[in-house]
């Protein structure tokens, strides 16, 4: 494409004030994390810190209960990715190279799932989780977040393998494989930035999870996740600014940097779900 | 295509027959079972996980449950909580709220998902990194975007107040969340900015796919910009479009973290949506069969919007 020097000019403009604008909130997470508390409180606000406080993060690291919220955030999402994963990986391929009585209608089960509201789930799970003891652990929240990620996964992965030609098992066979000798050993080592976008996707749907552990773990501080701990922030801290900055950009940062690795497979793992 | 498959499926598995519990999965008698087996574990889980405690929920909004029972069929069957629900102003309210919340966002983010969209699908330099700024919102857990927002608001020293006094937009610092107006556009403010890079990456992909050809076809027969992006761009990705028009829209309908942390649906329920109301009703006065009610009719009209979207987006491409 070519472009005159003012086209240039006015694009790169736009561009810059586009992305200035957009991710302020991001900027300003940082500097207010940096700032010393009485800066806080004057205005002009200050856009740069002259001298960053990095006593905040440490301060949080090593006298907050912070660096356990954020284990606990990690453990959850760790595990309950890694539970769907499982099953859905076998259930997307199945759907996507079998031609089953029902399968249909799973598939399309799964699909409406995403239209349950979690504000109503969340009621019989609440008594549930009760019943069997499980309030205030967090296996409750494992479970909860497993009803969000294995119908998304499921769907997800469907359409990742879709895209991959059935001749390709076919000439694993051929060669002697066993069907399950030719899903894992063909069929998903070619889908690895399909899997790994899911899986992404799947931690950060857990991670970012406020409902179910506001409810389930409201008795259990010890268990409490990073947001749940952010929430309760706000409301003890609430001139502490600085310090609320500095503990939610410590929760945005996992998330953030698995995005910047995985930004371009995620892309095409979202459009594959949604070309359905 | 499935005999197609199943047939060389015949001729290349006799070689090696290990099989699972006696059965030649490989063959192409049992192919189907071993479908069926990997279907099983997700089956079972969202048999477990989802349809059970729907289904529980279902029967709990036609009983008159409080906190302490919670299981099938605990006392008669009853109207009352529906009763109740549609006669209650509160309700309507909730109604209003999530249908203008719907409308505003939806459109706002839309629009900047389909600007930003468009912006970076330009060709220049560093385009890969501006993408990457540009969807960065999406990575930033709805939470943390609620706190640093509230912080940006803050009626003393917040920074967007600065900036609209120093511009001049108002005469004095605006108490975002004590008016039912402002209060609502705080939480568009939000939902906005962690609503649009979905969208924007969505429609990206969209633009990607469309062929060089068709601009350069739309310029030989003389459109303008205007003209290419109405009749070749819109056209070409209507279909993502519709995907993602339903999911936004579901995810507005259904959101409880932003506006449940920003605003708690207050001030006077200016903010309360059926997803909030639900919430409060359950867990804060142990309603729990009428909680599940508001939640019953948020699913059916759910379905319903998203049956209609499907059916107008699928007009829409052919």
């Amino acid at each position: 494409m070519n472009r005159t020097l003012p086209q240039s000019i006015l694009l790169y403009t736009t561009l810059v004030v586009v992305i200035c604008i957009l991710l302020f909130p991001v900027y300003w997470m940082v500097i207010t994390s940096l700032a010393p508390s009485n800066a806080l409180r004057s205005f002009p606000p200050q856009f740069w810190p002259q001298n960053p406080q990095w006593q905040t993060y440490t301060n949080l690291i090593f006298n907050t209960d912070m660096p356990r919220w954020l284990m606990n955030s990690a453990l959850v999402a760790v595990v309950a990715t890694g539970i769907s994963m499982l099953v859905s990986v076998l259930a997307a391929y199945s759907l996507s190279r079998y031609t089953m009585k029902g399968g249909e209608a799973v598939g399309l089960f799964i699909l409406m799932s995403k239209m349950l509201p979690a504000t109503m789930l969340i009621i019989p799970l609440f008594g549930i989780f009760r019943n069997l003891g499980l309030m205030g652990s967090l296996w409750s929240l494992i479970i909860a977040h497993a009803t969000a990620i294995v119908p998304f996964a499921t769907w997800m992965l469907k359409g990742y393998f879709d895209s991959i030609p059935q001749e390709l098992e076919q000439a694993a066979q051929v060669d002697g494989c066993t069907p399950w000798g030719a899903l894992f050993r063909v069929i998903l080592p070619v889908s690895a930035p399909g899997l790994a976008a899911t899986a992404l996707y799947g931690f950060v749907l857990s991670w970012a999870d406020y409902l179910y552990a506001r409810t389930f773990l409201a008795n259990a501080a010890g268990n409490w996740t990073a947001n749940v701990g952010i929430a309760t922030f706000k409301g003890e801290y609430q001139t502490d600014w600085n310090v609320i900055m500095a503990a939610s950009l410590l929760a945005a940062l996992p998330i953030m940097i698995a995005y910047l690795f995985l930004q371009r497979y995620l892309v095409g793992g979202l459009t594959a779900g949604a070309g359905k | 295509m499935s005999e197609l498959s199943q047939s060389r499926t015949a001729v290349a598995a006799p070689r090696r027959s290990s099989g699972l519990f006696g059965i030649d999965l490989a063959s192409p008698k049992h192919a189907n079972k071993l479908g069926y087996l990997l279907l099983a574990p997700a089956a079972l889980l969202i048999l477990a996980i989802l349809v059970y405690p729907m289904l529980l929920a279902i029967d709990i909004s036609f009983h008159d449950v409080k906190f302490a029972t919670l299981s099938f069929g605990a006392s008669e069957y009853t109207l009352a909580n529906y009763q109740k629900l549609f006669s209650s102003p509160d309700f309507w309210n909730a109604i209003r709220v999530t249908g203008q919340l719907l409308l505003v966002v939806t459109t706002i983010s839309m629009a900047v998902g389909m600007g930003t969209a468009l912006l970076v699908n330009q060709q220049f330099r560093g385009r890969s990194f501006a993408r990457m700024l540009i969807a960065l919102p999406w990575a930033i857990p709805e939470v943390v975007a609620v706190v640093t927002w509230v912080w940006i608001l803050d009626a003393s020293f917040g920074v967007l107040n600065w900036i609209l006094i120093k511009i001049g937009l108002v005469g004095g610092p605006v108490s975002w969340f004590s008016s039912p107006g402002t209060a609502f556009s705080a939480v568009t403010m939000v939902m906005v900015w962690k609503g649009y890079p979905f969208i924007s990456i969505m429609i990206l992909a969209g633009l990607q796919s469309i062929p060089e050809e068709y601009y350069q076809a739309a310029k030989v027969d003389g459109a303008n910009v205007f003209q290419r992006f109405f009749w070749v761009t819109i056209p070409c990705i209507a279909p993502v479009l519709g995907v993602t028009l339903i999911l936004t829209v579901l995810w507005v309908f259904r959101d409880f973290s932003i506006i449940y942390v920003l605003t708690g649906g207050g001030p006077v329920g200016a903010t309360e949506t059926l997803a909030i109301m639900t919430y409060e009703e359950a867990f804060n006065f142990f309603r729990m069969g009428y909680a599940s009610s508001i939640g019953v009719v948020t699913l059916i009209i759910c379905a319903v919007i998203s049956a209609f979207l499907v059916k107008k987006t699928s007009h829409a491409i052919y």
